[in-house]
């Protein structure tokens, strides 16, 4: 039973960056409209270049690396916008898809070309140390997760809800066209959309190789899927969906790991991702059943 | 105010505007009326710049506005409201104003970081009289997409006035209101007007065109086929025509 309690405790601190990349996919598609393929292959870029620039700076700590990669991946998150939405029509639906596909697998080449394809060593933050709370106990770099994607999460929550900015993007996301009407840029929304869920994935991708110790290619295609699936249960476009989403699909995935093994868990979080097209495909926090 | 100057508007074959001219002179009150298609609803999608001309040019305080995109119109001094109502739903009342608060007087009052993140002083008042005139001061903190129909228009009304515009664009504002809404709106108009608002009315609804506008024009197939005083357009045949269909007016002039 503890083994239980410990295997979902486990899996909702992991989740917590499920939650902030689904954040990413699902700002832009509200914002949008447009699904951003490539956000977890930047998000990992990004924390291959704080990595990078990190050690030219001969600045090793974990904490540093994480400064780099968030403005790595708010510069990349405003690159991919640049490439794949403002230099393409957005008229044509499918064109943003494909050159974001596109960027997805020349980022995955980037990176694989940059580290050679081997795992290169990512520095923990709280290495060996494990917080007990009798049969339990907590490691200490998942509390260190846990604890910089809530407070990223709730920086972003009082962005969108209480300042300004925030407002406006959520107005272009609900009413583009009323929106420009009040005076509000489209185009200057849409960049600092990019940027901010960049800087989110920049921090994200370097929390997900602290915790698993390396950076490799092998982490972009899960991250992209997980982030699809936390975004589809949470419901396309809402934010505290994506949240909650991304606790879910942590804490479910180290439930299956704990009773069926590694190699089988991804099959049932694909299974969850089909229970919830079916039976609510509006996402978690969706007003009734239906599909519109 | 506002010229228009041939205007046209074709999609595909179809000419939805087609050669109008008009103009709407400094705190005047204008309708444009006509039958379903006739082209009013375009004509204030090209004036708002969210289609582009085929040919011809609109011109707003004499400058031709035609290259500029729909953001910058605001900021000259354009507002509108929609026929369908488009509210920010999951912003609040007081939300809405404040986020339409862009006008170039406004911009240039706030600082780096309140135009970002907030400080919400200075314009509070702003807001304050505008719910006030709306009669929506009790509802600021409902989500706009809780708000009941005849709020929703009205909300819609003082958001366009939080952008502070000369020149206002309404769009059908009366349609599903009952009478007594109407009476109300048909004030709410008037006290625009004294604050000096041009006004430019798109509505089906005559028993306000006929209130509260100076002039009228009137549209069919996207051309104009009248322009008078309420009272003269009553009178004209050509609109006769126009609404009641050729039989009809006929019919009507013979007995």
């Amino acid at each position: 039973m503890f083994d239980f309690i410990q295997a979902v405790l486990d899996g909702i601190l992991f989740g917590t960056i499920y939650s902030l990349i689904g954040i990413g996919f699902t700002l832009v598609f509200g914002v949008m409209h447009k699904i951003n393929m490539a956000y977890a292959a930047a998000s990992i870029g990004a924390a291959y270049i704080g990595l990078v620039s990190a050690s030219a700076m001969k600045a090793a700590s974990a904490w540093v690396v994480f400064g780099c990669s968030l403005v790595a991946g708010g510069v990349l998150g405003f690159l991919v916008y640049l490439i794949c939405f403002h230099l393409i029509p957005l008229r044509n639906e499918n064109a943003t898809l494909m050159s974001t596909v596109g960027m997805l697998l020349l980022a995955d080449e980037l990176i694989s070309h940059a580290t050679t394809g081997a795992p290169q060593n990512y520095p923990a933050t709280l290495e060996d140390v494990m917080f007990r709370f009798g049969e339990m106990s907590m490691r200490g770099d998942l509390v260190v997760v846990f604890g910089v994607s809530v407070v990223c999460t709730a920086a972003l929550l009082l962005l969108l809800y209480r300042t300004r900015l925030g407002l406006a993007t959520r107005a272009v996301a609900q009413q583009p066209i009323a929106a420009q009407l009040c005076g509000m840029r489209v185009a200057q929304v849409n960049t600092l959309t990019f940027v901010i869920t960049g800087v989110l994935g920049g921090i994200a991708g370097a929390l997900i190789c602290s915790a698993v110790g390396s950076l490799s290619i092998l982490l972009t295609g899960p991250l992209t899927v997980k982030g699809l699936i936390v975004t589809v249960i949470g419901g396309l476009g809402s934010v505290p969906g994506a949240i909650v989403a991304g606790l879910l699909v942590g804490g479910l995935e180290n439930v299956f790991q704990h009773f069926r093994g590694v190699t089988e868990r991804d099959m049932y979080v694909m299974l969850l991702l089909f229970a919830f097209l079916i039976f609510r495909p509006g996402g978690i926090f969706a007003k009734g059943q239906g599909r519109d | 105010m506002l010229e228009l100057e041939r205007v046209s508007r074709h999609f595909g074959g179809v000419r939805a505007v087609d050669g109008l001219d008009l103009k709407v002179r400094d705190g005047e009150i204008v309708g444009l009326i006509g039958p379903n298609g006739s082209g009013k609803s375009t004509t204030v999608n090209l004036v708002t710049g969210l289609f582009s001309l085929t040919s011809g040019q609109i011109r707003f305080r004499g400058q031709d506005i035609a290259p500029l995109p729909t953001h910058m119109r605001l900021q000259g001094g354009i507002a509108r409201t929609f026929q369908n109502i488009r509210l920010f739903g999951q912003l609040t009342v007081w939300q809405n104003l404040w986020v339409a608060q862009n006008s170039p007087a406004d911009r240039a009052k706030r600082g780096f970081f309140s135009r970002w993140l907030g400080g919400q002083s200075g314009v509070r008042d702003e807001i304050v009289s505008l719910l006030e005139f709306s009669g929506l001061a009790h509802k600021q903190d409902e989500l706009a997409s809780n708000l009941a129909f005849g709020e929703q228009r009205r909300l819609e009304l003082a958001r366009a006035m939080a952008t502070k515009p000369k020149l206002l664009l309404l769009d059908e504002p009366a349609a599903g209101m009952n009478s007594e809404e109407i009476g109300q709106l048909r004030e709410r108009i008037l006290k625009l007007r004294e604050r000096g608002l041009t006004i430019l009315l798109v509505e089906h609804v005559m028993e306000l065109v006929m209130g509260v506008t100076d002039r009228i024009a009137v549209l069919n197939f996207g051309q104009k086929i009248a322009e008078g005083t309420p009272a003269e357009i009553q009178k004209d045949a050509a609109v006769r025509k126009a609404y009641l269909g050729g039989d009809a007016a006929a019919a009507e002039g013979g007995s």
